[in-house]
């Protein structure tokens, strides 16, 4: 068999990474071979040794991480002197410009110059106009103003009467349709009113026949009722009246009976002679 | 290597790092807690040196913190932590080299009790006296350790104690898997004739514990 496994495959077998079919390649090789099997041995006690070494305690200390060490690139001494520069820089031109600076370097000589710049040539043009041209320049303008305005005041009058003319007739058109359709409103809303005011007269007259038959009847019924009621108690006294009448008669018939026969029996009570005596 | 809460931790950390990439302090600050003792552990294996050591970590953890939201893949979070701490490793051992300054405790680091090992146990067991024979081991591992030439030490200490695979280291160092093979077991081979120069075999780590 000439398989032999290298110097590598015998480590990876001593630490077992090798795979299942690999580690049998090697240890069939090592039975075959007692004396590299005695040589792996040695190092395997080699490790063992070793495997003595002890692992040391230590506890981990704080690390803190300075946060200067990370600057950004605007913290930077560089780009703060560049930025200052830079920012002066843009100061001055902005100053320069408030207060109109001009530089000149012509001719040998340097000017520093504020608020503006003069303009000679501007001056020497006036002087060479004249007062009558500057009239005639100024009547001139004023007269094309004029017309200017004249023209456009016209133009602006006959727009503005146009546009009222326009108004105007928009506006009484609508005026005119709004009445038509007011007085035919009107003529229809009469109608409806009279028919709606003769039916309502309808009904109040209807109500108040209704009503006032019913109360006449009512009236009428109550007359009726308290003449018949004069009526009863007028004969209810005539009766009481004629009662009081009988019953005095009767009274009157009663002592006189009474008298009468009271007489006949003192008459009859009374000796003949007595009576011849005392008449 | 055993896995132990802050190695799983480590494992699920993916997420922390997306926020610590994004920007937050807090989750930077909790990766510091992760994998200082991870960094400063391959640090001082590398040197056999706590100033050193030190010194690396916290270079570290600053460039970590400068330099994460240029991290492209999160899975390559471990290699690429690792790439800084070696190269800030590389850099001091050739500042060291140029100074040969030494440390006090180096010269004369004393034997027993009159070594100043015992301020350094902090984690003491129960039995004093069998922590500083294990420490003392390990010193004396170490310094076989530091006999590799640097190319084989960063590689041994990455895979022994880090606990990276062969692919990770490559990825780490930007060197072909093979070549870190090959640099694992000529590292395992010297430290074997190492040990074998300093008469140190199982038996005497068995009597020495």
């Amino acid at each position: 068999m000439n398989y032999k496994p290298d110097e590598g495959m015998l480590m990876a077998y001593l630490y077992g990474e090798l795979d299942a079919a690999e580690t049998e390649k090697v240890q069939l090789y090592l039975q075959q071979h007692p004396e590299e099997l005695k040589e792996l041995q040695k190092l395997g006690d080699v490790r063992s040794a070793i495997s003595h070494i002890q692992d040391k305690e230590v506890i981990a200390p704080p690390i803190f991480m300075g946060e200067a060490n990370v600057r950004p690139l605007w913290q930077s001494n560089y780009f703060k002197t560049v930025m200052s520069i830079a920012a002066s820089l843009l100061f001055l031109m902005i100053a320069g410009k408030f207060l109109g600076t001009e530089i000149n370097y012509s001719g040998g000589e340097l000017k520093i110059s504020f608020g503006g710049k003069r303009e000679p040539v501007k001056e020497m043009a006036q002087s060479s106009l004249t007062e009558e041209k500057v009239k005639e320049m100024i009547q001139s303008s004023l007269v094309s103003n004029n017309e200017v305005i004249t023209s456009s005041w016209t133009e602006d009058q006959k727009r503005l009467s146009q546009s009222i003319r326009q108004n105007l007739d928009q506006n009484s058109k609508r005026i005119d349709a709004l009445m038509k359709g007011a007085s035919d409103t009107s003529q229809e809303q009469v109608r409806g009113f009279v028919a709606s005011l003769q039916n309502e007269n309808l009904k109040l007259m209807k109500d108040y026949f209704q009503l006032s038959t019913a109360d006449q009847k009512k009236y009428t019924e109550s007359l009726l009722v308290d003449f018949s009621q004069y009526l009863k108690e007028q004969r209810n006294q005539d009766m009481m009246l004629f009662q009081t009448r009988v019953s005095s008669i009767e009274k009157n018939t009663d002592q006189f009976k009474q008298e009468t026969e009271q007489l006949l029996a003192s008459i009859i009570s009374t000796p003949v002679g007595k009576n011849k005596n005392s008449y | 290597m055993a896995e132990t809460l802050l190695d799983i931790a480590m494992m699920h950390s993916d997420s922390l790092i997306t926020r610590a990439r994004e920007g937050d302090k807090n989750a930077q600050g909790k990766l510091v807690q992760l994998w200082y003792k991870r960094i400063y552990n391959f640090s001082y294996k590398f040197f056999f040196d706590h100033d050193l050591a030190m010194e690396v970590s916290q270079k570290t953890f600053i460039s970590m913190h400068k330099n994460i939201a240029g991290l492209q893949e999160v899975g390559r979070f471990k290699s690429w932590i690792y790439t800084i701490a070696v190269n800030y490793c590389r850099e001091e051992a050739r500042k060291k080299k140029t100074n040969r300054a030494l440390s006090l405790n180096e010269l004369r680091p004393g034997e027993g009790e009159e070594s100043y090992r015992w301020e350094e146990s902090h984690h003491r067991r129960e039995n004093p006296e069998l922590q500083l024979r294990h420490t003392e081991l390990s010193d004396i591992l170490q310094n076989c350790l530091m006999e590799l030439s640097v190319e084989q030490r960063e590689v041994v200490i990455m895979k022994e104690y880090e606990g990276l695979k062969f692919r990770e280291i490559a990825e780490t160092l930007n060197i072909s898997e093979n070549t870190v093979k090959s640099r694992m077991y000529y590292g395992l081979e010297g430290l074997k004739k190492i040990l074998e120069n300093r008469k140190i075999t199982k038996e005497t780590i068995g009597y020495e514990l």
